[in-house]
């Protein structure tokens, strides 16, 4: 782990990585063969031999007792995103003042989860699971599988942030190169997200929050029952077809 | 491995290793320790020794095997060469095998992180029994629970894996003998971690097994069906897989055929007893049936020769040796030309059982009866038969004197009233109908209860006394100290009210201080 300022201005370009204290991958799987829907997300470790991802995709298949033509394909999409995500590694991505409002929005089994809540981007210790053990702690949750689809959804979206930061740095770079003022670009491009600390925080407006977000900010956790699960996938799947 | 305070598992979960060969379970005592940021409730550990132990699956098609399924809730079983394993150290093995926790290249994966991985699976692992038949987890479950990356967590779950600590079960869908023939091989391999684990993948992880599949179901139709004295049938034991040659024991309750050897090694499951298992001659079946006519010269031999086995046989002849007649003999049905038999069979059979003697192991050799289900008896009736009407009377008669001997010095000691030679004149009159035998040493038996519960009451008696006493000291002690409680209260009550005064006088000598301050300034200003 390289040590980093962890008040980067925004020149100071950092190699692209995922702003975790571990360089981890969220991979998500979604492959229908046959009528057969197999939909899957979890993390990655790129540093990881590529042999292994035969090695998961077969191990996978075999559990889960699925016809064997899955496990190209699961060993196919893996690999895709890995190399997706390589092709980002050696690049740049500017890691400005940026504190941004990550939301969880998911369904794991029985339980439904509503959440919002501010990350610190520049952060390179901050550590998803960690987050997702202490929520699934707090909310009293008892499902296992709750935990890691939650280190999952913030790990994919901070992913995405970081691949629109080395995209908007890409795009900034060519820019300066035309015309100066280019500070502002990268804060309106990727930054449209992105909380202004010192606007919010500024002279005479308190730290604590406002109260009408209140209800935003709350996370909200519903057990739900059978019948509205199955509903809710009904509606999933139309949606997703 | 000692004990432990701990949030999870409120008592000591065993552990049982087996050695790497065969079969089932030697206790071992394990280390609990709360399994770290282990995100999922506390589940209710199911391996508390108070719970009843889950009844036994028989109708599941491995009758011998999964032995682990009816001691689960008390019993984990583990190979004896994991036995370092402990939930709150790391040890040497783990840091050879998977060295990328342990070198610091990357900041998720440490100890402790690994301790988590590895503890959730166990956890896991150890938490299944109670739901699924044969208690293996798979790898995709238990990733869909950790919080972590895939490739860390399969290669810890291939090292629990390898070495046992996970989906380890002398058998889930195979024979014990088989799995255990099979686990030495694989984990003589060890050393080499990655063939191990595709070893143990293969072979410990087994879509089942078809082999055993088929004896046990064979066997099972065989059993059923055994009761019926038909034709010959060829038998398999469930547990070795051996065919039955000379006789084996079949539990009609459990649906099981076990050949001697492994009867008599006791190699079967915890829930069942060697009771439940009665004996088969296979050879008697197996071989031939006793036509009338044998039957016929059977009985006149034995009229001839008597006990003179040998002699029979040869009478009988056809290839019978004498055990077969003996055998013959005992499961003809007896009819009147044995009537003294069922009395002295009777008496004896008191004698036996009242002694409560095991003759059971030597003469499981001859054949008992056809209807053995309490061997006692049989061998009483059997031992009847070949003594002879007169000899088994008379043994009986001694037997009881004998026995009455000894419970008429107890009750003598006891009541000290009753002259001994009555007593004695009393059994030997009572000999054949032995009720009276019985209810005196019943008698012997409640006296002595009698006194025991005398001599209990007078030691907690005596307990009470003594802890009254305690209780008193006491009482006295907290008295003193409640005497100078108060009197301290007082001191300080007196300091307070001392203290109160002071104030009043500052606060007078303010007041006028203040007021001749006044006045000063008033002749001042008069002035």
């Amino acid at each position: 782990m390289k040590p980093l300022s962890t008040w980067g201005s925004s020149r100071n370009p950092v190699k692209f990585r995922i702003p975790t204290s571990d360089n981890l991958l969220p991979i998500r799987l979604d492959i229908e063969i046959d009528g057969q829907r197999f939909r899957d997300a979890f993390t990655w470790n790129p540093s990881d031999p590529d042999s292994e991802v035969v090695v998961f995709a077969k191990r996978t298949v075999k559990d889960l007792k699925l016809p064997p033509a899955f496990i190209t394909q699961i060993a196919q999409s893996i690999q895709s995103q890995l190399t997706e995500f390589r092709s980002y590694e050696g690049q740049d991505m500017y890691t400005g003042e940026r504190v941004v409002p990550i939301k969880l929005d998911l369904r794991v089994n029985h339980t439904l989860i509503k959440d919002q809540f501010l990350w610190d981007l520049n952060n390179f210790e901050s550590d998803p699971e960690e987050f997702a053990r202490t929520f699934c702690k707090d909310m009293g949750i008892e499902d296992p599988e709750v935990g890691p689809a939650i280190a999952i959804a913030i790990r994919e979206q901070l992913y995405e942030i970081a691949v629109q930061s080395v995209a908007s740095a890409k795009e900034s770079r060519m820019i300066k190169k035309g015309r100066k003022g280019f500070e502002h670009i990268p804060i309106s491009k990727a930054g449209g997200i992105a909380v202004d600390l010192v606007k919010s925080f500024g002279n005479k407006s308190s730290v604590i929050r406002k109260r009408k977000e209140w209800d935003v900010f709350e996370p909200i956790v519903d057990l739900l029952s059978n019948e509205e699960v199955d509903a809710l996938e009904a509606t999933e799947e139309r949606n997703a077809r | 491995m000692g004990t432990d305070n701990n949030h999870h598992h409120n008592n000591d979960t065993t552990i049982t290793t087996t050695p790497a060969t065969l079969g089932p379970n030697i206790s071992n005592n394990n280390n609990n320790s709360s399994s770290t940021a282990n995100n999922k409730s506390p589940p209710k550990p199911p391996i508390k020794p108070a719970e009843p132990p889950t009844p036994t699956t028989t109708t599941t098609l491995q009758p011998f095997g999964s032995s682990p399924n009816t001691a689960d809730s008390d019993f984990i079983s583990i190979p004896s060469y994991s036995r370092w394993f402990s939930w709150d150290n790391i040890h040497q093995c783990e840091l050879r095998f998977l060295p990328e926790f342990f070198d610091g290249r990357s900041a998720s994966k440490n100890p402790k992180t690994y301790k988590y991985y590895r503890n959730a699976i166990i956890q896991r692992f150890r938490d299944n029994p109670s739901s699924t038949p044969t208690k293996k987890i798979t790898f995709t479950e238990v990733r869909k629970t950790i919080v972590g990356d895939v490739g860390s967590i399969r290669r810890v779950f291939d090292f629990l894996e390898a070495w046992g600590l996970i989906n380890y079960s002398p058998s889930s869908s195979s024979s014990s003998s088989n799995k255990a023939a099979a686990a030495p091989q694989q984990l003589s391999h060890n050393d080499n971690k990655d063939s191990s684990s595709s070893a143990t993948k293969s072979a410990a992880a087994p879509p089942p097994p078809p082999p055993p599949d088929a004896p046990p179901s064979a066997s099972a139709d065989n059993s059923t069906t055994a009761a019926a004295a038909g034709g010959p049938k060829k038998r398999l034991c469930s547990a070795c897989k051996s065919p039955c040659t000379i006789s084996c024991f079949t539990s009609d309750k459990h649906n099981l055929t076990l050949c001697a050897r492994c009867y008599v090694s006791n190699n079967f499951r915890v829930g069942i007893s060697s009771t439940d298992f009665r004996r088969v001659e296979i050879s008697d079946v197996v071989k031939t049936d006793w036509t009338d006519k044998e039957t016929l010269h059977l009985l006149e031999a034995i009229m001839h020769y008597g006990d003179d086995w040998k002699k029979v046989a040869e009478h009988v002849g056809g290839g019978r040796s004498d055990k077969d007649c003996v055998a013959r003999f005992l499961k003809l049905p007896f009819g009147e030309q044995f009537v003294g038999a069922p009395e002295s069979s009777e008496m004896v059979d008191n004698q036996l059982t009242s002694r409560g003697s095991s003759f059971q192991n030597k003469r499981m050799r001859l054949s008992p009866l056809a209807d053995a289900s309490n061997p006692i008896l049989a061998q009483a009736a059997f031992l009847s038969a070949l003594a002879g009407v007169e000899v088994a009377e008379v043994a009986a008669h001694a037997a009881v004197t004998a026995l009455s001997d000894f419970a008429g010095v107890k009750i003598k000691a006891n009541l000290k009233s009753v002259p001994a030679d009555a007593k004695q004149q009393d059994f030997d009159v009572a000999s054949h109908g032995d009720t009276a035998y019985r209810m005196d040493g019943a008698l012997a038996e409640a006296q002595s209860e009698l006194e025991k519960e005398e001599e209990d009451v007078e030691r907690a008696l005596s307990e009470i006394a003594v802890q009254t006493k305690e209780l008193q000291d006491k009482i006295v002690h907290f008295e003193e100290l409640d005497l100078q409680v108060e009197r301290e209260s007082q001191q300080l009550q007196q300091l307070k009210d001392l203290l109160y005064v002071d104030q009043l006088t500052l606060l007078f000598y303010k007041a006028a201080a203040h007021k001749s301050g006044e006045s000063m300034v008033e002749s001042i200003k008069a002035e």
